[in-house]
């Protein structure tokens, strides 16, 4: 084992290099560029054997990393924000084929306006295309999440692509210190690829991705593919188990943090969890009973986790790097849905907006939130989100709107 | 003129296997599904098919495919990118001993124009320019037929399409031109009305690693409303009337496999065709028929020119 | 209270336009109305089917029509192909309507209800209109004057309309037209009472996890095409004349479908289980040793 100070990128690099991948097809968009840069500098000089190619757009990229894994190549590849919604159709083409390859989002906020900053609304967009979905907070979290990935990609009982996330900027070029695993642990974590299942060859002709017109077994396919997510639920546990015995490091389907004796809870995913997780402290520290949980896994949506850490609690604020619009946050409603049928369900559960592109989200802003769940008795479920946003951020947009020519009055 | 053969001299020759079943849902009289069949016997075994949207996507309809080879249906953007992600993951699996020699497949993209024209011809442009080993079959129909025959950048001059009733005022697009300037090993145009001239195409690009690209002028009674009965009626009449050159180009050098002596009038062509109908009736519009027929004549021109052969007497 | 109608025949008969023009009369009428077709992947020749749902308040029904009131059959050979679903529910329906010279030796062979009606719309169509295949309007004309809810005056303006959407030119619809009202005088109106929608009793299957085998729309049984019998798309029959024949190869090279194959000697065999019936054999071949039988009369 060997420790280093790794940007988030650097470390999903590392991850697909111990996972000794085969095959990358690439195209660059910022914040993942870094990540496929260091794959071609190690396919380049012999560190990984096989094949990087950088294709024409992430459609095609994902066209044939799907295709590549229909063949029996250990297959990863990487985009962020528009990428993936330019691949949306191929995300389900490819996970409709069971295609078991591993693909490393870096969330970027999406256009119009075109921007850079990340939150979540590009792989939120990804949601219910068949992919897993593992969103990391820490950049040891991306590399171990990679390689567990291939693990419960791998799996007969899952069989189907795995989507890991990380946040643009905040974890993508932030260093950290970061364990790297010595390879032959690892190897004995995730053993070398051997397809279960027929691929392309010429011994056993396959058509595959076929038509399908009738409706029975159209609605029988697509929820097969339902299962297999479902069943990477408890395959990503004992892959946790395994994992935590190999290298010490434990990962849930969602991660608490002082949830025991929490009256008050606020659920957040990815890196931005982190700047949760201070506010919880500081609350703390002030005698507040406040514990914050963490969705690692997003698909499956950890239900069962859910209830049982959120129900009893008198509050849950719903912290969303994401926005429908005319919905609201969307893993909020996933929550709300997810406690509608638990007897101990909160009382308040409340929506908030912050972070997005980016957008910091102060101690002042938490301290808002935690204040607007103790003013309430009890709230509406699906209640109206409100976007966390100061005084300061109203200046910022007071003074850019007028010096793009917008009179002040408004309109 | 026709070039001298150098696999097969008559039909005798040419191979008998079939790796097409009968029983598929396409149109009778199907010209594209000939096409597909009398390349496949040149290719041989060992074929996986990468497919784009289009009306060969109803070749296999769960849960029956005819075609004893593979085949992945991909998207209508990406058959060669489906095609690049295959041909690497064999590549890779064969330089790391992972699978024998024996198990090892020619990749072959199906597409049909609508594809290979527009929404595909970014991935193609960048699988031929990475020189990527594959073939490629467009069957040429001249718009998107599948969906009921709507304008393509494939549909020629004046032809009526559901989405230009009054015939389209665009000139075919020419691919055969946008691929040679990408300077592939192989690009030639074919038609099932020539199957030996087909299967000598294919078997000339077999010794070539790279893209090796077919364009195929498949015939379509049921978009260009004519009797199924007269697919090869058509196709013939698209060779002698000059409006479907039959040539290749090895390396970038262009020449024709088959220039005619004299050219057929375009209209013999056009009139048999409901696509061309509204140039004949009510009204004759003889400028326009005029027009087609120069475009025409003004081509074989300049092959005769640049191939130093015999220029053919023009309609 | 609803009447369901089901339109079958082939591609390029007008099934489609037959539903159509009943759901326009009705709806003339006064009607609450629903027509549809169905597409598949099947093309010219190919069984095709359409529906038509009309009564007097809101109808709460959508899609396939499983239970029909009326089955309106354009081509009597569809009924030796049971992938054409013709009997699906004639059991539960009050009449069938059958495009063919007589009823009683289809009603024999296929066992079908007693109240089966047949009238040769082929021969009409083929003396008024001139093709024989353009049997939307006499199919149409029949079915509105055997549900006997649809008077002639909105039958009439109904093809009109539909036929004028499909461009038609004015002769051939006035000729439509006089099929139509010849069509409709000469059968007679039944008894449909409406009625609420029924269901095959069905029970209810649980869908878990079977393994990665089955999870993927895939195909190993490679070539199985074969098991899907196109032959009843043949509106007409290549047949060979094997005394003319040269053994020169062009049909079974030209093909499509790869239909025909070559036996020992060379001679070409065509698979009729298979064979669309497109007759381009029969156009190219040199010698002219290929010749035409024809197999739907309504062609």
């Amino acid at each position: 084992m060997v420790r280093m100070l790794l940007t988030g990128n650097a470390a999903a690099a590392w991850g697909a290099r111990l996972a000794d991948i085969d095959y990358v097809p690439a195209f660059p968009i910022t914040p993942q560029t870094e990540i496929i840069e260091s794959l071609a500098a190690w396919f380049a000089d012999g560190t990984l054997q096989g094949k990087f190619v950088t294709l024409d757009s992430e459609h095609a990229m994902m066209t044939a990393a799907g295709a590549a894994a229909a063949t029996g190549v250990r297959t990863f590849t990487a985009t962020s924000s528009q990428g993936l919604l330019y691949a949306m159709e191929a995300l389900y083409t490819i996970a409709g084929w069971r295609a078991p390859l591993v693909l490393v989002n870096v969330s970027r906020g999406l256009s119009a306006p075109i921007t850079l900053g990340p939150d979540h609304n590009d792989v939120l967009a990804a949601r219910d295309t068949g992919f897993v979905q593992i969103h990391a907070e820490t950049c040891q979290e991306v590399l171990d999440s990679i390689l567990m990935a291939f693990h419960i990609a791998e799996d007969s009982r899952v069989w189907a692509p795995v989507l890991v996330n990380l946040d643009g900027f905040y974890l993508s070029f932030t260093r950290e210190s970061v364990d790297i695993p010595d390879e032959a642990a690892v190897r004995s974590f995730l053993p070398a690829y051997q397809p279960k299942h027929p691929v392309f060859r010429a011994s056993q002709p396959m058509a595959q991705g076929v038509a399908v017109l009738d409706s029975s077994i159209y609605s029988y396919f697509r929820y097969q593919l339902h299962r297999a997510v479902e069943n990477a639920g408890p395959v990503h546990a004992e892959v946790s188990a395994r994992f935590q015995a190999q290298f010490g490091r434990p990962y849930g389907a969602i991660e608490t943090y002082d949830t025991d004796d929490a009256e008050t809870l606020l659920v957040m995913a990815g890196s931005f969890a982190t700047k949760g997780k201070a506010a919880v402290r500081h609350w703390r520290r002030q005698g507040k009973r406040v514990g914050l949980v963490r969705l690692r896994l997003i698909r499956p949506l950890p239900v069962r986790e859910l209830t049982e850490v959120l129900s009893g609690r008198r509050a849950v604020a719903v912290l969303d790097q994401s926005l429908s619009p005319g919905l609201g946050g969307i893993l909020y409603h996933e929550i709300a849905a997810a406690l509608a049928a638990s007897p101990q369900r909160p009382q308040v559960l409340r929506s908030f907006i912050g972070g997005l592109g980016g957008k910091d989200i102060s101690q002042a802003e938490f301290d808002y939130l935690l204040e607007e769940l103790e003013t309430v008795k009890a709230t509406p479920y699906f209640g109206q989100p409100e976007l966390l946003f100061t005084e300061r951020d109203r200046a910022r947009v007071r003074q850019q709107l007028a010096l793009a020519g917008k009179s002040p009055e408004g309109g | 003129m026709k070039v001298k053969r150098e696999f097969y001299r008559s039909f005798k020759d040419l191979p008998s296997e079939e790796y097409l079943s009968p029983g598929s849902p396409l149109c009778a009289g199907c010209g594209g599904l000939t096409t597909l069949r009398q390349m496949h016997k040149v290719l041989g075994d060992n074929v996986v098919i990468v497919d784009a949207a289009g009306c060969m996507t109803l070749l296999a309809i769960y849960p029956f495919t005819p075609l004893r080879s593979s085949w992945l249906y991909t998207t209508m953007g990406s058959p060669s990118a489906g095609a690049q992600g295959l041909r690497d993951a064999l590549d890779v699996l064969l330089a790391k001993h992972r699978m024998s020699a024996d198990d090892n497949l020619q990749v072959l993209v199906l597409a049909g124009d609508g594809s290979t024209y527009g929404m595909g011809l970014s991935a193609t442009s960048a699988a031929i320019h990475r020189g990527l080993d594959f073939w490629y079959l467009c069957y040429d129909n001249e718009a998107y037929g599948n969906t009921g025959f709507q304008l393509s950048e494939a549909s020629p001059f004046g032809s009526a399409t559901a989405t230009s009733p009054q015939g389209t005022q665009q000139t075919k697009k020419n691919i055969f031109e946008i691929w040679r300037a990408h300077q592939p090993p192989y690009v030639a145009t074919v038609s099932a009305h020539e199957p030996i001239d087909l299967a000598e195409k294919v078997r000339r690009a077999m010794t070539m690693t790279g893209p090796k690209l077919f364009l195929a002028l498949a015939v379509c009674p049921t978009g260009w409303g004519f009797d199924p009965a007269l697919s090869d009626e058509i196709a013939r009449l698209a060779i002698e009337t000059g409006v479907w050159p039959l040539k290749e180009a090895i390396a970038g050098q262009v020449r024709h496999t088959y220039i005619p002596r004299r050219l057929r009038p375009v209209r013999e062509y056009l009139k048999l065709q409901r696509r061309f109908r509204h140039l004949f009736q009510p009204t004759l519009w003889g400028e326009t028929l005029t027009y087609i027929q120069e475009q025409v004549n003004i081509y074989w021109q300049s092959v005769a020119k640049a191939e130093g052969a015999k220029q053919p007497t023009l309609a | 209270m609803v009447l369901r109608i089901r339109f079958h025949g082939r591609g390029g008969q007008g099934v489609k336009t037959a539903s159509r023009i009943v759901g326009t009369a009705a709806f003339l009428v006064g009607y609450q109305v629903q027509d549809s077709p169905v597409y598949g992947a099947e093309r010219r020749g190919a069984a095709v089917v359409a529906f038509t749902r009309f009564g007097e308040e809101a109808i709460l029904e959508r899609g396939v029509i499983e239970h029909p009131d009326l089955i309106v059959v354009g081509d009597e050979t569809l009924l030796a192909n049971p992938a054409a679903g013709v009997m699906v529910g004639q059991e539960t329906a009050t009449a069938i309507f059958l495009n063919a010279e007589s009823a009683q030796p289809l009603v024999e062979q296929y066992a079908l209800s007693p109240s089966t009606i047949a009238w040769d719309l082929t021969r009409r169509t083929q003396a008024i209109v001139g093709v024989a295949s353009a049997l939307s309007v006499g199919l149409a004309a029949a079915t509105a004057r055997l549900v006997g809810l649809i008077p002639e005056a909105q039958l009439l303006s109904a093809v009109r309309r539909e036929l004028m959407e499909l461009h038609l030119p004015e002769g051939a619809i006035a000729k439509n037209l006089d099929l139509a009202s010849e069509v409709f005088n000469a059968l007679p109106s039944l008894e449909f009472p409406l009625r609420d929608g029924q269901e095959t009793p069905q029970k209810i299957s649980s869908v878990l996890y079977e393994g990665l085998l089955r999870g993927s729309p895939s195909i190993l049984n490679t070539g199985n095409a074969e098991q899907r019998q196109t032959g009843a798309w043949r509106l007409e029959r290549p047949e060979v004349n094997f005394e003319q024949c040269t053994r020169c190869g062009l049909c079974f090279l030209q093909c499509p479908d790869g239909a025909i194959t070559l036996d020992q000697n060379g001679y070409p065999i065509i698979d009729y289980d298979h064979c669309k019936g497109c007759m381009l054999c029969q156009t190219l071949c040199p010698v002219q040793a290929i010749l035409s039988k024809q197999e739907v009369r309504s062609w």
